[in-house]
């Protein structure tokens, strides 16, 4: 083994125990204060005691969910950027999380889909067709395009599904009320069952997903080259965007629309353990989860004893990246 | 500058005088270039307002023949002075405002960031004006005359965050854009916390307002902008003169002592302060400020958007959007801002995609 193969695989496994801290984290801090040998009590042994309910039937399934959204966004965002060569690309930016939100909206208001695990499908929809609308837009350019082109095409994106969810919002003020908890971004208070219900799209998306890390090694060398080398280059973007639909998806129908994790993550993960897909889409499905759970308990810490939704706290620690990355001369430059 | 006649491709045209302008002499010997389309095009846009502003205030819940507006609006006595005089007035004069401030906000901000991409919506400006109004709403602020200069606020504070963060020994048209668009998210989803935290009816007042709506919106709302307007009236008028200065490269400009930067700050402050104030008075109208200047450049084929008939698309743009809004689905009413969003983001993404990856950077 190499050095910076062994260096890698230890930033691997310091990720790996990072994450399990903010599980642990996740599952001892909150508006209720109790020791941790209380907590672990309760994972352990079970009981009826207030705290041991508190645990099993609301922190465990937030810390579960906040795993699985983590790793979702954190992926889907890894696979926009390989897939457009684009450095902020990302599901919340692009809009295909606004569109995700559109397919939850149409259903709460006109089909009545009143529970989250049904919102699974609508929100697959509606993030599918944003995903190609963007995609139509991206890759008209030649050489796909510019970070600005494609974040401002998300901008008009979201702008457009917000007026059509406005629209449908205004003329139905029981969906409003409805919408509006869920619309925040948030891993609180979701039943333990949406968990259950959105898994097995992420392990497809995931299976999806990394079956095409090399492929997206290649397309990262230039779609030319990548040619060259015998790869399909749209066969290989169309597998990448559905990957990072149904991840996208997925997150959006148990979480609500979660900006900026996707964004953050896989800049980080590339800083530690380089451009190879191999290494890094594991790196950012371990990543994404510690940035989702830690956002989620200071958001719980901040303004105690009411929550901040983890959506505003990733939004506020993604804002300041984006800056950072955007002020670094090769973005800007586009 | 393609259309100052100066030089063209080496030769040396006959005249000083550009192109397509006539000169107006006052008296005291001072004179005026006028763009003699710009003037036609200015004049059609003025009669096809008229003709909007009559249908607007002839259709509601009882329809009014434009005959009996006309009456009204020239002051003669009329059965119909109540609702047209009194209830739809105040609004259609608001939406005539926030549109003209917008089309002449947009203008500015993409003359300055030479970039028909830049405009208060995409900038921060508006989720800014946006963030603090929410804010004060759920603080128990609701009142509409004072709203607006929280939202002024909102804007400026938005716009030097922006300004700040993206200069990097120069303001690069791209990164100002990014940023902006940053910081907006960020602003956005303050706002939706606000939202959220907040009880029901403030929610559904701050959805409303957020959208961008002239519904129940009158002089209360209008009066501010209007001074703002007037206030800025003098400064409008260096504007339209400074623009043709901030078209030309940094070193083109720096040979002719031009001082470029002051003049796209004065631009850029300029037209923060318009959409802010727009944004006090009817909400984000999302797309007006990016809509109209292109439109209206389009129309007149001048280098850079014309004030002018900016403001006069711009009008038009919120006048027949909140005509729709309101009888499209009938009773129901729609923010206009939902009409605004319908047309202006696909073209958005039609100009992103026409514009391709190489030239974003490019003049307005």
């Amino acid at each position: 083994m190499s050095g910076v193969a062994r260096r890698r695989a230890g930033w691997l496994g310091a990720a790996f125990l990072l994450l399990l801290l903010a599980v642990l984290l996740s599952l001892a801090v909150g508006s209720r204060a109790m020791p941790p040998s209380t907590v672990w009590d309760a994972l352990v042994h079970g009981g009826t005691s207030d705290d041991a309910s508190v645990v099993r039937s609301l922190r465990v399934p937030r810390t579960v969910i906040g795993v699985l959204v983590g790793a979702a966004l954190a992926l889907a965002g890894t696979v926009l950027q390989g897939i457009t060569r684009n450095p902020i690309a990302e599901p919340g930016i692009l809009g295909i999380s606004q569109g995700a939100s559109l397919g939850v909206v149409c259903a709460i208001a006109f089909l009545g889909v009143h529970s989250p695990a049904g919102y699974v499908w609508y929100a697959f929809a509606g993030a599918g067709i944003a995903a190609v609308c963007i995609y139509a837009v991206a890759s008209s350019g030649r050489g796909g395009a510019s970070p600005v082109g494609l974040a401002l095409a998300g901008a008009a994106m979201n702008a457009f599904l917000a007026s059509v969810i406005s629209a449908i919002l205004t003329t139905d003020a029981h969906a409003l009320d409805e919408f509006r908890f869920w619309d925040v971004g948030s891993i609180s208070g979701r039943d333990a069952s949406i968990a259950g219900q959105v898994w097995p799209f992420l392990l497809a998306g995931l299976l999806l997903v990394l079956a095409m890390a090399r492929g997206l090694d290649a397309l990262a060398l230039g779609d030319d080259i990548a040619r060259g080398l015998g790869r399909n280059v749209a066969l290989l973007r169309a597998t990448g965007a559905l990957g990072a639909t149904v991840l996208t998806g997925a997150a959006v129908a148990a979480a609500g629309p979660i900006a900026f994790t996707g964004l953050a993550v896989p800049h980080i993960a590339r800083a530690l353990v380089g451009p190879g897909h191999r290494l890094l889409l594991p790196m950012a499905a371990l990543l994404g989860p510690v940035m989702l759970l830690l956002a989620d308990v200071l958001g719980r810490v901040v303004v105690r004893p009411s929550e901040v939704p983890v959506a505003v706290m990733t939004a506020l620690a993604g804002v300041p990246f984006l800056i950072v990355l955007v002020r670094r001369k090769t973005v800007a430059a586009a | 500058m393609t259309d100052s006649g100066i030089t063209d491709g080496g030769r040396t045209a006959p005249s000083l005088r550009p192109a397509g302008h006539a000169v107006l002499r006052t008296g005291r010997g001072n004179s005026f270039l006028v763009h003699r389309r710009s003037v036609v095009v200015g004049c059609v846009l003025a009669v096809l307002l008229t003709a909007a502003v009559v249908a607007s205030l002839s259709v509601g819940e009882s329809f009014v023949s434009p005959g009996e507006v006309v009456r009204v609006l020239l002051g003669l006595p009329s059965p119909d002075q109540l609702v047209v005089g009194t209830l739809r007035l105040p609004r259609l004069v608001t939406g005539l405002l926030v549109g003209a401030a917008f089309g002449v906000s947009g203008a500015l901000i993409q003359t300055m960031a030479r970039n028909p991409l830049a405009s208060p919506d995409v900038i921060g400006v508006t989720h800014g004006a946006g963030a603090a109004t929410v804010a004060a709403m759920t603080f128990g602020l609701t009142s509409y005359a004072v709203l607006p200069y929280v939202s002024v606020a909102g804007g400026m504070l938005a716009a030097l965050l922006v300004y700040v963060l993206a200069w990097r020994g120069g303001l690069a048209a791209s990164r100002f854009v990014l940023v902006g668009i940053g910081i907006s998210v960020a602003l956005g989803s303050l706002t939706r916390l606000l939202v959220t935290k907040g009880d029901y009816l403030v929610a559904q007042q701050a959805k409303t307002w957020l959208t961008g709506s002239l519904n129940g919106r009158g002089y209360d709302q209008a009066a501010p902008l209007a001074t703002v307007l007037l206030l800025l009236v003098p400064f409008l008028l260096w504007a339209a003169r400074a623009q043709r200065n901030a078209a030309f490269d940094d070193d083109t400009a720096t040979a002719l002592g031009i001082r470029l930067g002051r003049v796209r700050l004065g631009l850029s402050v300029l037209g923060v302060v318009l959409a802010s104030a727009a944004t006090g008075a009817a909400g984000p109208v999302d797309f007006v400020a990016l809509l109209a200047p292109q439109i209206a450049r389009r129309l007149t084929r001048t280098p850079h958007p014309p004030l002018v008939c900016a403001a006069l698309t711009g009008a038009l743009i919120v006048v027949v959007a909140d005509l729709l809004a309101r009888k499209l689905l009938s009773p129901l009413e729609l923010p206009v801002g939902v009409f605004t969003a319908f047309v202006g983001a696909p073209y958005l993404l039609w100009l992103i995609v026409r514009t391709r990856s190489g030239r974003i950077g490019g003049t307005a």
